[in-house]
């Protein structure tokens, strides 16, 4: 299987790429001739902006494929019209390159294409990226990440050359970087430094407003924001065969999740990881929808379920139980049981605490003095780990 | 109660001990530990992966322990992930392995690189990675040597999930679990995908026959123009989209079958051949 571009098409194809419309805000797609298993009932709509500087036109809702169960799934999504495309080199060790390559066979002109590499130095990103085009079948990526910072540190002259010279050789058209966990650092230090065109960072409703100030910081600087880990991590924990999976796609919650980021300003796309074709028909839907009151409200329903109960491990406790508690780990241990359904885990690291804090029952204090800034029932939830476990 | 409690925590010793059995440098002669011995969960496993951590959530990853081991300028990074079973942790090495490598006889199944080895045992994943970043080294001797000492310490089950076996072998070219949504479909849970030189075949588990009646209903009514064939306990074949030539039969608590052949037609045949594979 090979795409048809060659390097010089792509070169003599330039920035005609972005094929929609710039002015076009919502577009309609017919349903593609290759319609799922019954046909989607009305048009899709498809909801358009340009990804900062790269001028690139993406579809608001685009596609993660690192999870993505079957190729047919990345392959209908293309035909639906989504555009943007997103995996990396180090998911399934190449294989999920390899699927993204074979599904999207055919339709490289049609689609933005990244991809992202974790060396740490500029051959291993070099010959990281020959490995991911010779993977995906093409001569080029549109955007090529380097994968998974957090901190400017881990960035070094070097690897801002190997995109550079990268570029030159026309294997990638534009440079960006991922990051989980360092939005508010790395996106001022990206609007300085002046090499990157794109941040694809986690960006969810369960993150505070310097989040917002860092997606606008770089958004305004020209730089295109992908969001990513749109659905926050609580809901990805949750699998289809749990009941609470139909619950979250019954109420609209997780619709809702990828609207909030698609609203927010600086924002140019998405990539939620798609699995079936289901979660896909269900993605869709974000587009030419817009954030309600109703969406807003569900949020603030999961938020406040999740406030109470989860620890965001920021450390703002450490050290202001009387008693000398460890409270993150403790609630952290917590999650295992509750979050993950893991009780034997957590009941043994609760076992692997000091014993001056296992023998510890934070019902024999008057008052708690550990006052938690995001709001979780740090009392309630130490008792509940002193019930199970100790 | 307090015999409960005892075997419990005699359970949990057994357990770590072993961990740290098989977590050790000096298993092979001239490999001494360097830094702390890792250990992730699932809500951290972020830390250590990053994004690629929900390739491992999507096989049930429960934890994992890690050491590095240093003998002279090379460095291994040796990681032990437990998935929720051994058919899992068998689909996550399935799920990362490079299929144009052959599997190596390790455990259920082992790959072993220049630079890297990975293997599955029980409900146990191995990864074993050098980590200097030379890409001209060969550490094929040391990363052999640490699997040969670690693997006979790792307990659990040494044969793949045997409804592998039951896939046709002419023209196969890779096998792996899919955790969730079989053919791209969330009716289809759980099961296997087998892929050949045309067309791939799959096979899903139901928990029961009943269930995997249900199952059927629902999946026949997602495809217009379906009609049935004479196979199995029911089946039907269909011309669909994206899965071209489709036949869907339902053995027992099974549910397998062709797709993305040519025709419906020649799914069927193939299906029947399959069929008869399955206990």
């Amino acid at each position: 299987m090979k795409f048809q571009t060659s390097r010089r098409e792509f070169v003599s194809a330039g920035l005609m790429l972005p094929v929609v419309s710039a002015t076009s805000k919502l577009d309609f797609l017919q349903p593609s001739d290759k319609p799922t298993e019954k046909a989607p009932v009305a048009p899709v709509k498809l909801d358009y902006r340009t990804l900062g500087r790269t001028g690139l036109k993406v579809t608001t809702v685009g596609f993660g494929c690192m999870i993505t169960s079957d190729p047919s799934v990345i392959t209908r999504a293309a035909d639906l019209g989504i555009n943007y495309f997103d995996t990396a080199r180090g998911y399934q060790h190449g294989n999920n390159e390899r699927m993204v390559g074979a599904a999207l066979a055919g339709k490289r002109k049609e689609i933005v294409l990244s991809t992202k590499s974790p060396a740490g130095d500029k051959a291993s990103l070099l010959k990281d990226l020959d490995t991911s085009l010779g993977e995906l079948k093409t001569d080029y990526v549109d955007i090529w990440y380097l994968h998974a910072k957090s901190k400017p540190d881990e960035i070094h002259d070097d690897m801002i050359e190997a995109q550079q010279i990268a570029k030159q050789q026309g294997k990638i058209r534009f440079a960006g970087v991922s990051t989980h966990g360092g939005q508010q650092i790395l996106a001022p230090w990206m609007v300085q430094k002046g090499a990157f065109d794109v941040l694809l960072a986690a960006y969810n409703f369960s993150m505070d407003a310097s989040m917002d100030q860092a997606v606008q910081l770089a958004s305004k600087a020209g730089i295109g924001v992908v969001g990513m880990k749109v659905m926050a991590g609580g809901f990805r924990s949750v699998k289809p065969t749990d009941p609470i999976f139909d619950k979250l796609h019954r109420d609209g919650a997780l619709l809702a999740a990828l609207k909030w980021v698609i609203q927010k300003p600086g924002v140019s796309t998405t990539i939620p990881s798609m699995t079936d074709m289901d979660q896909l028909d269900e993605n869709l839907k974000a587009m030419g929808n817009t954030f309600s009151n109703t969406d807003e409200k569900l949020l603030a329903q999961h938020l406040e379920q999740i406030n109470p109960l989860y620890c965001r491990l920021c450390g703002k406790c450490e050290g202001t139980c009387q008693k000398g508690l460890p409270i993150a780990d403790t609630l952290r241990i917590l999650t295992y049981a509750d979050g993950y359904r893991q009780f034997a885990l957590a009941r043994e690291r609760y076992q692997e605490l000091p014993a001056q804090h296992v023998a510890v029952r934070c019902g024999d204090c008057k008052e708690c003095t550990v006052d938690c800034p995001y709001g979780v029932h740090v009392s309630d939830r130490m008792t509940r780990a002193q019930e199970l476990f100790a | 109660m307090k015999l409960c409690c005892l075997l419990f925590a005699l359970v949990m010793s057994a357990g770590t001990a072993g961990a740290q059995d098989y977590l050790n440098c000096q298993l092979v002669a001239g490999w001494e530990q360097t830094g702390a011995k890792r250990n992730y969960a699932a809500d951290n496993l972020y830390d250590y992966k990053d994004g690629g951590a929900e390739g491992y959530l999507v096989y049930s990853f429960a934890r994992m322990q890690g050491v590095d081991c240093k003998s002279g300028a090379v460095t291994l990074a040796i990681d032990v992930s437990e998935m929720g079973d051994a058919d899992l942790a068998y689909g996550m090495f399935a799920a990362n392995r490079d299929p144009n490598l052959p599997i190596a006889k390790i455990g259920m199944g082992g790959q072993v690189q220049p630079q890297s080895l990975s293997f599955a045992k029980g409900k146990y994943f191995v990864e074993i990675v050098e980590t200097d970043g030379n890409p001209t080294s060969n550490q094929t001797a040391a990363l052999e040597a640490f699997a040969g000492k670690m693997e006979p310490l790792i307990e659990g089950r040494s044969t793949p999930p045997e409804a592998l076996d039951w896939f046709v072998k002419d023209d196969l070219e890779s096998a792996r679990l899919v955790p969730e949504s079989v053919l791209g479909l969330r009716l289809l849970k759980h099961g296997y995908i087998a892929k050949y030189k045309q067309g791939q075949a799959f096979i899903v588990l139901e928990t029961s026959p009943e269930s995997a009646a249900e199952v059927m209903k629902k999946l026949r009514e997602r495809f217009d123009g379906a009609v049935a064939a004479q196979l199995g306990d029911e089946a039907f074949q269909v011309k669909a989209p994206y899965l071209d030539g489709l036949c869907v039969f339902r053995k027992g608590r099974y549910i397998a079958g062709y797709a993305n052949l040519p025709d419906a037609q020649q799914a069927v045949a193939m299906s029947t051949k399959l069929a008869a594979r399955i206990p």
